[in-house]
């Protein structure tokens, strides 16, 4: 089971280019898609999920192509979008019971079964008869989680899965994704680094419809080895050290201001070297994908989203 | 491939039914409904025929533009709670049955709200007239009342679904607000609401779900120029059939029955006060639906005759010439034509001349039985016999009744009298 895409290409209506020819394999465990916002990972798994046409190319889920065979593929296929919402007025397990219907499990039984085991997955098995729409943005999207697993799905498709939840349920859904990539493609997108840090074993890294990179992390991160440092330094040092390296992140430590940075070497006195991370990897293949003009997003490289 | 099981779709059914009844809407119309109704039906001496038709005149009405909004906001629902992509990337989400299922569930939801509305007339019927309790008006205006009401809820439903703005249902709302208050002709050919035009009702209906079944799993921003083709060919297609039935209407020489006469008649009599005459409200050979009312301040010759009695086409022909030589051009001449068969009075229509308004008192049958409860006008009028004449002076007071006489002198003696007073 895998999903292969090849010179994937989507235009909307008015002449927006979201996929220029797209070509990637993504084989079974958890896929990362990594890209700043608008750089077509939505499209992307849209077109994954049958949802939208490519007008171009050709995608595959586990050998069914995916505007030929929309039936066979939605059998295979758990998807959770990025903006999604329930019927109010239905319980949490009516809801689920209901979507089960339409994933054609039609057995009474068996669908009691996988809604009670879908809720429980999610750790809302105790509010199961409580209407949704009295739930918080957490819980639905716990429920989005849920509705994803229903069907005991090969390719899991979810659209930045980790948006809205406390840390606590963060961690609790890499773990429940980890165990779920054991024998299926589990593709996840987010423009948060370090979910596909903690829990990707392959990414893929899109720009502007563009495949920057995919392949291994490791693959990613060996390049830089020996090339990742940290200095700190005081606030005004900040515009020089900009100047004169790659910075990757800044961070403010308790004694003044910590940059992470990427140079062959290191003369700087206060400097010494780090294990390169995917911040690192992410930003500078940003950068020379601007042609180096892009300054790296501080906000992305938040030391507190690290698990 | 896993095919589904026969039990999707009954499963389906409920779920969406339940989704439909369980929001506090549904209860607060059905509460509105109900009151509004058992207003209507709440009049004293009212039979069961009395309260069912004027409490589905309310409902049709009431309910049918709420129709529009109910099927569009049901239509709209995944897109407004923002689980469409979560139902249509599931296996069975994107087939079209889901779009009928769901369809049938807010047209079954707006039968039940009709049937609280009649259940409530019906009580308000026992309480305040203290008449005998039949079913078969209650169920007969069930059924008249769900038909032209689901033709409005498919109008709203796939308006919103085509176009996806709620700008399309309210474009539904007004066509069937407006249509009913306009008069004669384009009321007749574009109010699906009348009986006659069940045929092309129903295929407007099924034509509009299959094209909404078939738009259905299109994305809206990724409709092509096929969409928009589709689109056309039903615009053009409802026009034609909008032609089609006005040309019915105008030209045709087919009787259109109108909304019930019969039930029309009976409830418009029961509430009758005074000595003045029974008011009508009768379909001419073209359905067009004329009332006593819209004759009044004009002394009325009312002329109940039937085809089957060998004086008619006499007695038509001195109705015609009633009026020559008289001062007054102001009187009005009725014939009212007692048949089973509305086209019976066709070949009377040249004795009749075109200055006699000819009207037609039968319809379904819903008395007790006998003779005459299938001509609710004429017993109103207490005719026993045809022909019988009665003439009405300008303030609507019966003031002379002529039994079986046809002849020309007579008639005219009379009216001249009438006149002189």
């Amino acid at each position: 089971m895998q999903v292969e895409i090849s010179g994937l290409r989507k235009v909307y209506q008015g002449g927006i280019i979201a996929l220029h020819g797209l070509d990637l394999t993504i084989p079974p465990g958890i896929f990362g898609l990594l890209g700043p916002n608008a750089s077509g990972k939505t499209t992307l798994m849209r077109i994954l999920a049958t949802l939208l046409e490519p007008t171009s190319g050709e995608a595959r889920v586990g050998g069914y192509d995916v505007r030929r065979e929309k039936a066979a593929v939605r059998e295979l296929l758990g998807y959770m979008p990025e903006e999604f919402g329930f019927y109010p007025n239905l319980t949490a397990y009516e809801m689920l019971d209901y979507l089960a219907l339409l994933c054609q499990i039609n057995d009474r039984k068996e669908r009691r079964s996988r809604v009670e085991q879908a809720l429980q997955r999610v750790n809302l098995d105790q509010v199961a008869g409580q209407r949704v729409g009295t739930f918080s943005s957490g819980m639905k999207r716990r429920l989005g989680i849920a509705q994803a697993i229903l069907n005991n799905p090969r390719v899991l498709i979810m659209d930045e899965p980790t948006s809205g939840l406390d840390p606590e349920e963060r961690v609790r859904l890499r773990n429940l994704l980890a165990e779920l990539a054991a024998d299926r493609v589990v593709i996840l997108s987010t423009h948060i680094v370090n979910d596909v840090a903690s829990i990707g074993q392959r990414l893929a890294i899109l720009r502007q419809g563009r495949c920057l990179f995919s392949g291994r992390l490791s693959d990613l991160l060996d390049p830089l080895k020996g090339r990742s440092w940290i200095i700190d330094i005081e606030e005004q040092e900040l515009s020089r050290v900009r100047q004169d390296f790659e910075v990757t992140g800044v961070f403010r430590s308790a004694t003044g201001m910590q940059v992470r940075l990427l140079s062959d070497t290191m003369s700087h006195p206060r400097g010494y070297a780090s294990e390169p991370t995917l911040d690192d990897a992410y930003v500078a293949l940003m950068n020379r994908d601007a042609g180096g003009t892009d300054t790296p997003r501080e906000q992305e490289a938040d030391p507190s989203e690290t698990a | 491939m896993r095919r589904p099981d026969p039990p999707w779709l009954p499963a389906i059914l409920a779920r969406e039914c339940r989704l439909a009844f369980r929001g506090a809407t549904f209860w607060a119309l059905a509460a509105a409904g109900a009151l509004l109704a058992a207003w209507r039906a709440a009049i004293p001496h009212a039979s069961s025929a009395t309260a069912a038709f004027r409490a589905s005149e309310a409902i049709l009405l009431g309910l049918g533009v709420l129709a529009i909004f109910l099927a569009a906001s049901a239509a709209a629902l995944d897109r407004r709670q923002s689980v469409t992509q979560l139902v249509l990337a599931k296996p069975h989400g994107s087939r079209p049955s889901l779009v009928l299922v769901r369809f049938a569930a807010v047209w079954l939801s707006l039968a039940a709200l009709a049937a609280i509305m009649l259940a409530a007339a019906s009580l308000a019927q026992v309480a305040v007239g203290g008449t005998a309790w039949h079913l078969s008006p209650y169920v007969h205006a069930l059924a008249h009342t769900i038909l032209p009401i689901g033709l409005a809820a498919a109008l709203g439903f796939s308006l919103s679904t085509i176009f996806a703005t709620p700008l399309a249902s309210a474009v539904a709302a007004i066509y069937w607000i407006v249509i009913p208050l306009t008069r004669p002709h384009t009321a007749v050919a574009f109010d699906l609401t009348l009986s006659q035009h069940w045929p092309m009702a129903a295929f407007l209906t099924a034509f509009l779900l299959v094209l909404t079944a078939a738009l259905y799993a299109r994305p809206i921003r990724d409709r092509g120029p096929g969409t928009a083709r589709l689109a056309w060919t039903g615009a053009i297609l409802l026009i034609a059939a909008g032609a089609a039935a006005y040309r019915v209407a105008a030209a045709g020489d087919d009787a259109l029955l109108g909304p019930d006469p019969v039930l029309a008649a009976i409830a418009s009599q029961s509430c009758r006060t005074g000595p003045r005459a029974p008011g009508f409200w009768l379909p001419d050979a073209r359905g067009r639906l004329l009332a006593l009312s819209d004759y009044a301040g004009r002394p009325v010759v009312i002329a109940f005759w039937g085809p089957a009695v060998s004086e008619s086409a006499r007695y038509l022909s001195a109705l015609r010439h009633l009026t020559t030589g008289l001062d007054s051009s102001g009187i009005t001449r009725i014939a009212i034509c007692v048949d089973r068969d509305p086209a019976a009075m066709r070949p009377f229509r040249q004795d009749a001349g075109p200055s006699v308004v000819m009207l037609w008192d039968r319809g379904r049958h819903f008395g007790e039985g006998g003779y005459w409860d299938d001509s609710p006008t004429a017993v109103a009028y207490e005719v026993t016999a045809l022909p019988t004449t009665f003439i009405l002076d300008r303030r609507r007071r019966l003031v002379r009744t002529i039994q079986g006489d046809v002849s020309l002198d007579r008639l005219r003696a009379e009216v001249t009298r009438v006149l002189e007073r």
